[in-house]
């Protein structure tokens, strides 16, 4: 690994742009991940910034079970970020279904069948506190020893 | 009048800047204690009554398994909504979340559990599966047969006369197991749930 | 007659202003919005087919996640028509502590829903304060059922948690916090120039035009209709006694404030809950029974309705939910967006009825 390689690692980690999707959940999650900009956990001291467009991000937040309208969608938004790439699945629902994985329903969980999920954040919603660590814990080991693939 | 450069410079090199820009000063990630997290063991013996698992509205959130030392709840954290009903169901308070266990101390309440169990004559063809599945059954009749035909009456269920009929209901554990086993969707058991309030006598 | 149209310009479905997937089509012609069409259908999950056929109980789990923002309401509908159905009766501190988690759970979506719109105008400051203030809202919420978001603190015959005498000091403590610092943002949501250029006078619903979309809750108490407020029918409310919040404007402005209005209304129903309780049992028991009923409450966004059917062992056989989302959505997309004047006003717009995608799809 070059130097440069290296430092630009090292930046990364320090400063992790994550965007999130909801591909069918509750609400529940999604205003969790928004209480987590609220001042009192204040998202952004940890150098963690939150977008709207996959393609300045680094790690994707899966909320929500997969429900039939996502069907590609999802596969899609995941090309479009840049390597080095990681998703979080947040809540129960990206991670088993949650209470909607039961007989008639119209969900396809899990989301780890559409995309490579590199971490859970078990509950049902996790609090601000938990998302916030699990995407502290993440974001260093796929940063560390990223190397562009020569061609 | 414009400040000197220097000016500019000691306003972006000043220590105390530097210190939290580099190194964030972190809010402590803390739970509250009244927060209601995933089950935790309590240390106290697990009977095998479950309970936690007939209460839980979610899909295979629990599960009583059989260690070395005796029977133990298993909370799958995936899965598991943190409602805290398998807390509040435990006869035994194997399980803690929260402030769950003191509340209801608290509060004096508590769950009561009964069973019902309902057969769809219409639909039902009488094969006896239900009855020999049942495992109240297997404890009062060990020679039980297939077709569900015994001699005794104390059975919680049996066939006669071609269709299943309850003998005694109030035997029932609530476990489904003659849910599962009926190949028509014949016979159902609902678990009813009720939350009450002890009298202080009583405490 | 044959409509010029410029361009059909989609906003969503992801975008910056929806937390929740849905697409806007606007007809355009230059910069007008001459018309505008909401696609929905990102977020089906098929709730109410999961739960026929299923026992009461884990339909209360799946009521509630019905919508994660006002779940106490799903929570608190569905319970009561239980309870009206197979008449069981409520002790009166369980039915005090309902209206006043109730009012804790409207509280954060009204503060949720004002800052959506704030920062949606690119307010930023503002949003951020609502955000902090929000915090503390929650924070009383979970220290009475134990959760932040799906509590799970209503079941038939009473609440599962009672409030102590630490808690209700605490609450009131707090409560005089978040009055104070809503009242602050009230004057500088109010007085604020650069809000009130980009709310006062856009998106305009009239009264006729409300009525005509059905429109409900706090979008049709901005247009004047104050009798929308089901809590009026509610007999703890009655009991409490309130007046429902009502403005004439009809326009972005006039939601917000109803808004604004109304957390300083649940700040005072919750007082006045708190000096009525007495101690008592706040569990009654009960087992819902067989039966067909249609009930309906005043969740944060309008009327909730449900309509459930049930046999003896209490499993649900039909059940059927309205969600006051939808009939918004509608006096949105027919009256508000049309003939907005610029094409930067319609996630406003859109926002400020306070639309939850996850409550219209279920």
């Amino acid at each position: 690994m070059t130097l440069l390689q290296a430092v630009k690692n090292f930046v990364r980690s320090k400063s992790i742009h994550v965007c999130y999707v909801d591909v069918g959940s509750c609400n529940g999650c999604d205003i969790e991940v928004l209480a987590c900009l609220s001042p009192r956990y204040d998202i952004e001291q940890y150098g963690i910034y939150v977008h709207n467009n996959p393609r300045e991000a680094d790690i994707l937040l899966v909320i929500g079970a997969f429900t039939p309208g996502w069907e590609d969608k999802l596969r899609m938004i995941w090309e479009k970020i840049p390597d080095p790439k990681a998703a979080i699945a947040i809540g129960n629902c990206p991670i088993s279904g949650c209470l909607f994985d039961r007989p008639h329903t119209l969900i396809d969980p899990p989301a780890a069948k559409h995309i490579p999920i590199a971490a859970q954040v078990p509950g049902c919603p996790p609090r601000p506190t938990e998302i916030i660590s699990a995407v502290l814990s993440v974001a260093p080991l796929v940063f560390r020893d990223y190397e562009v693939a020569k061609r | 009048m414009a400040l000197p450069f220097t000016a500019y410079m000691k306003e972006i090199f000043r220590v105390q800047w530097l210190g939290t820009f580099l190194f964030a000063k972190t809010a402590p990630l803390v739970t509250p204690s009244y927060s209601r997290g995933f089950p935790e063991l309590t240390g106290k013996t697990c009977t095998h009554a479950l309970f936690c698992m007939m209460a839980c509205p979610a899909p295979g959130a629990i599960h009583v398994i059989r260690t070395p030392d005796g029977w133990e709840p298993r909370i799958n954290s995936g899965h598991c909504i943190r409602c805290g009903l398998c807390v509040e169901a435990c006869p035994n308070g194997v399980l803690a979340s929260g402030r769950i266990l003191e509340s209801m101390f608290y509060d004096s309440t508590r769950l009561s559990f009964s069973f019902r169990i309902d057969v769809d004559t219409s639909l039902c063809m009488g094969c006896g599966n239900c009855a020999v599945a049942c495992p109240v059954n297997k404890l009062i009749d060990t020679q039980m047969a297939y077709g569900g035909r015994a001699s005794t009456d104390e059975l919680l269920l049996r066939v006669n006369e071609g269709k299943c009929t309850v003998l005694h209901a109030e035997k029932c554990t609530g476990c489904k197991t003659c849910e599962d086993h009926c190949p028509n969707g014949a016979i159902r058991v609902a678990r009813l749930l009720e939350a009450v309030h002890i009298p202080e006598e009583e405490v | 007659m044959k409509r010029t149209v410029d361009v059909s310009i989609p906003l969503g479905p992801v975008h910056p202003c929806f937390k929740e997937p849905a697409r806007i089509k606007c007809e355009t012609r230059g910069e007008y919005v001459i018309a505008a069409e909401v696609e929905l259908g990102y977020m089906k999950k098929g709730i109410e087919r999961i739960m026929r056929g299923r026992p009461w109980q884990e339909v209360m789990f799946l009521a509630e996640r019905v919508c994660g923002i006002c779940s106490v309401i799903h929570n608190m509908v569905y319970i009561e028509a239980l309870e009206a159905m197979t008449s069981i009766p409520v002790p009166e501190r369980a039915a005090l502590l309902r209206v006043i988690v109730n009012e804790l759970d409207r509280m954060q979506s009204h503060i949720l829903a004002n800052f959506s719109y704030c920062y949606t105008i690119e307010h930023e400051t503002l949003a951020m304060y609502l955000l902090d203030i929000r915090e503390r809202v929650m924070d009383e919420l979970e220290r009475i059922t134990g959760a932040r978001v799906t509590c799970a603190y209503i079941v038939p015959g009473g609440v599962r948690f009672d409030l102590r005498g630490e808690d209700d000091l605490h609450l009131r403590a707090a409560l005089a916090i978040i009055e104070e610092e809503m009242t602050r943002y009230l004057q500088m949501f109010a007085t604020g120039p650069l809000i009130a250029l980009r709310s006062r006078g856009i998106g305009i619903l009239t009264k006729d035009a409300a009525r005509e979309a059905g429109a409900v809750g706090p979008t049709a108490r901005a247009s004047g209709m104050p009798e929308t407020d089901r809590r009026l029918r509610h007999p703890t409310y009655q009991k409490i006694g309130f007046s429902p919040v009502s403005r004439d404007e009809g326009d972005n402005y006039a939601r917000i404030m109803v808004r604004f209005e109304e957390v300083l209304a649940s700040i005072g129903i919750i007082r006045t809950c708190l000096d009525l309780l007495q101690p008592g049992p706040i569990r009654g028991g009960g087992i819902p029974g067989a039966g067909e009923i249609a009930y309906s409450g005043e969740a944060p966004r309008g009327e909730l309705s449900y309509f459930i059917r049930t046999d003896e062992a209490g499993r649900v056989l039909d059940i059927s939910i309205q969600t006051p989302s939808i009939m918004n959505i509608e006096a949105c997309c027919h009256a508000m967006l049309v003939g907005v004047a610029s094409l930067a006003d319609v996630s406003s717009t859109f926002v400020s009825a306070d639309p939850c995608i996850a409550c219209t799809e279920r």
